[in-house]
């Protein structure tokens, strides 16, 4: 297990994949964002995003289920965030693509609001599978302090 | 093909004014789809699992932050649907480019009902690709006790008028 106390200052975390369907598209679309370009895939092909994309805010929780995942899979006690300080939607997700993240640890921090944790400054960018950056974002995620867990 | 009436629409960019301000819909968290999303975005215990989510951060269940931001997406597409005056060939919205200062300041459980509001803050001096200028909100949502829980700033383009 690493808690807040273990995670340096310049680690990377390299996440695992995820492909993203047309049909992952249009479900998440339909509930969230329901924009012709993100529903119908001939209707995409003329849009300004040239193609059948996923819903900028899918492309968000895509990340965020690639960063719980390799934070689970790392043994890190994060609970996630409560801030995003920044972020950018570079280019389109097109179905079919497969995503990953890379996250750099770039800060540490005490938490003013939870005593259990502490918090990591992040940067975090995502990529497709061509190596082209889809978003870049930077976040700090609250992790739970080794101390504190143990006088529990 | 039905596509151009389909299309979202909206007003062109020099006819957004600074410091409009809109309420612009209203979302109640059922349990289920609270576990539906984190189950497929942000699988936690706390999103996931209502008796687990106990014993998490927030001593119960609550929304992904990720799902505060879609149900905002989804009101906001109903919203300007209805908002839209005339518009056919869609090409006037263009995408959101990015945000900032995004906080999810309280917890949202099941049956919290959010009020969503946006405010136009500015219209930087740019022009992107010849043809779009970015809108700039500040975008809120308040809980059904008034508090405010959640707030971001987001740019979107819109296109600017061919002759101006």
């Amino acid at each position: 297990m690493s808690y807040w106390e273990d995670i340096d200052i310049g680690r990377v975390f390299q996440t695992g994949e995820i492909t993203v369907s047309a049909d992952d598209i249009i479900d998440f679309a339909s509930n969230f964002d329901p924009q012709p370009y993100h529903l119908d895939p001939a209707i995409a092909e003329q849009s300004i995003f040239g193609g059948h994309c996923a819903s900028g805010w899918q492309i968000c929780a895509l990340m965020m289920r690639l960063l719980v995942d390799t934070m689970n899979r790392d043994g890190v006690r994060s609970v996630g965030s409560a801030a995003v300080e920044s972020l950018r939607w570079h280019r389109p997700v097109f179905a079919d693509d497969t995503l990953h993240a890379q996250i750099t640890v770039t800060g540490h921090k005490a938490s003013s609001g939870y005593s259990r944790y502490g918090l990591i400054d992040c940067a975090i960018e995502v990529a497709n599978q061509s190596g082209d950056k889809v978003i870049s974002l930077t976040t700090d995620m609250l992790v739970e302090r080794g101390e504190v867990a143990a006088d529990e | 093909m039905s596509e151009p009436e389909q299309f979202f629409r909206s007003r062109w960019f020099e006819d957004i004014p600074v410091g409009e301000f809109h309420v612009f819909g209203n979302h109640t968290f059922g349990e289920k789809e609270i576990i539906d999303f984190g189950r497929a975005y942000a699988p936690y215990p706390m999103h996931t699992d209502f008796d687990a989510a106990r014993d998490s951060l927030h001593q119960g269940l609550v929304a992904s932050g990720w799902h505060v931001c879609a149900v905002w997406m989804r009101l906001m597409v109903t919203y300007m649907e209805r908002y839209a005056t005339g518009v056919r060939d869609g090409r006037r919205n263009g995408a959101g480019i990015g945000f900032r200062n995004m906080k999810w300041l309280k917890p949202v459980r099941p049956g919290h009902n959010l009020t969503y509001t946006y405010e136009i803050i500015e219209k930087p001096d740019k022009v992107i690709r010849g043809k779009w200028g970015i809108i700039r909100s500040r975008n809120e949502a308040y809980n059904q006790n008034g508090e405010l829980v959640f707030t971001f700033e987001i740019d979107i383009l819109a296109e600017r008028r061919p002759d101006s």
